[in-house]
């Protein structure tokens, strides 16, 4: 009664107003520290919405498949695909060769060794975009049940897409690399100079922590270093496009167009095991111990 | 408690919308937030503890399929429903222009809150953000401001239609 007299007196809306912010304060701050209970409740809303989403996406291909097939001349299009998905894998195994090739010439002088990627992957496609513009992520058809798990390398043929970010049981969200939370640690092919690709928003990265003395140019490709512990060395991230030593400091920094087309992506692959860390830092670990015997 | 139903699904139906249609169309870059408009009609027209929770469910469905793992809809949503319960008595809005520039304010000051928050929360201060503030936006605002005059009559009359329903009952006919 006397709960029932407070609340029906002129309290109820800014009571109602403050209740409501601090909880979803209360929200921000657990799923700042990531506790579980947050993400029980995340992962049953997207249970929820995953239906509809399957279902818009489906219409929508659809749709977009009877106007590229039969409005806009069939054949052409569908060799124009073909032709596509063969030079995104031949660029693929490009890189990867490539990659291979300089990694056997720089260690073939100092000790022998044997590299191996192995680890297994999903494919899934994608289902959904980013409902606002401030963040970029995709929604894709796999979740829990498939094997996937938060942190997981995300890729396509064309090159690197993102990281796994929330998880369901039958759909995930991934956190693109243009998205401003992303950072990649990668590193210059040619020159190997290191550096942290940071996502600038709207199909660009930034290149940030790279050395002033490292010598990079316009053209050059930016592949994973594999040191932490998501991707695996080598894939390709994208091409720099700008490079800005500014006036001063110790660092310069440089735009990077990434490799993958966003606004096309279909399929992706997610890559279930993590790679063994890159023979470098094992050396290095190894030369350590031996140091403080 | 059909009108609640109603709105929970209008708005699985709006983000659904905004995930998969219109981020396939060329305006991509600029569509309008749906949910955005369905939060601000809550404001006028819903009491302030039901709606202020749909308004905190719709923030949370955006924030579900959204890169933000901090949750920043739930805040800004329930916060924005607020401020339209607090001037939705205090200012004209049956024109079209007057809906029209209520709601371009209010998306800019949700962007404006937002940037807050993430400088607020993230370590790092966003720099890359400010740039998209003005090409990206702000034309995004424009877009959610011209498409809801014709979202909020939708609205009304769906709802009047829904109260129109004849409820069926011990002393109804049938």
């Amino acid at each position: 009664m006397r709960i029932r007299n407070f609340l029906s007196r002129r309290y109820t809306l800014p009571a109602a107003i403050a209740l409501l912010l601090l909880s979803a304060l209360v929200l921000i701050s657990l799923r700042v520290q990531d506790r579980k209970g947050v993400a029980f409740f995340d992962r049953l809303l997207m249970e929820v919405c995953s239906p509809f989403q399957k279902a818009s996406t489906f219409v929508l291909k659809k749709a977009e498949g009877v106007f590229r097939g039969y409005v806009f001349l069939v054949d052409l299009q569908r060799e124009n695909e073909e032709l596509k998905k063969r030079m995104a894998d031949l660029r693929r195994e490009n890189d990867q060769m490539k990659e291979m090739a300089q990694s056997h010439e720089r260690l073939r002088k100092l000790l022998q060794f044997r590299e191996t990627l192995s680890s297994t992957v999903i494919a899934a496609e994608v289902t959904g975009q980013d409902p606002s513009s401030w963040f970029k992520s995709i929604t894709i058809n796999k979740g829990e049940q498939d094997g996937v798990r938060q942190g997981m390398a995300v890729i396509s043929p064309e090159g690197v897409i993102g990281q796994i970010l929330k998880t369901a049981p039958s759909q995930s969200v991934i956190l693109l690399i243009t998205d401003y939370n992303s950072a990649i640690d990668s590193i210059v092919q040619r020159t190997r100079a290191k550096a942290i690709v940071e996502g600038k928003g709207e199909n660009r990265c930034q290149l940030k922590y790279l050395l002033r003395a490292e010598d990079v140019v316009e053209g050059d490709r930016v592949v994973t270093s594999g040191l932490n512990g998501n991707f695996p060395k080598g894939l390709m991230i994208g091409e720099i496009k700008k490079v800005d030593r500014k006036g001063h400091g110790i660092f310069q920094y440089a735009e990077l167009v990434p490799s993958v087309d966003f606004t096309r992506l279909e399929e992706v692959l997610v890559i279930k095991g993590s790679p063994p860390p890159p023979l470098e830092e094992k050396e290095k670990k190894a030369r350590k111990a031996r140091k403080t015997k | 408690m059909k009108r609640i139903l109603f709105l929970l699904f209008l708005g699985v139906f709006f983000i659904t919308l905004q995930t998969t249609w219109l981020a396939s169309l060329p305006i991509r870059k600029i569509r309008p937030d749906l949910v955005f408009i369905l939060t601000l009609y809550l404001g006028f027209s819903s009491p302030p503890v039901s709606g202020g929770m749909l308004s905190f469910f719709l923030g949370s469905l955006m924030d579900l399929f959204s890169g933000n793992s901090f949750g920043l809809y739930a805040f800004s949503r329930p916060l924005l429903f607020c401020g339209v319960q607090l001037f939705k008595d205090r200012i004209y809005l049956e024109s079209f222009l007057s809906r029209s520039l209520f709601v371009f304010f209010f998306a800019l000051m949700e962007g404006i809150l937002l940037l807050v928050l993430l400088e607020a929360l993230n370590p790092e201060p966003l720099r890359n953000l400010y740039p998209a503030f003005v090409p990206l936006f702000l034309f995004q605002s424009f877009s959610t401001a011209i498409v809801s005059p014709v979202l909020f009559s939708f609205f009304k009359k769906g709802f009047s239609w829904l109260q129109a329903q004849p409820r069926a009952g011990l002393g109804g006919k049938g």
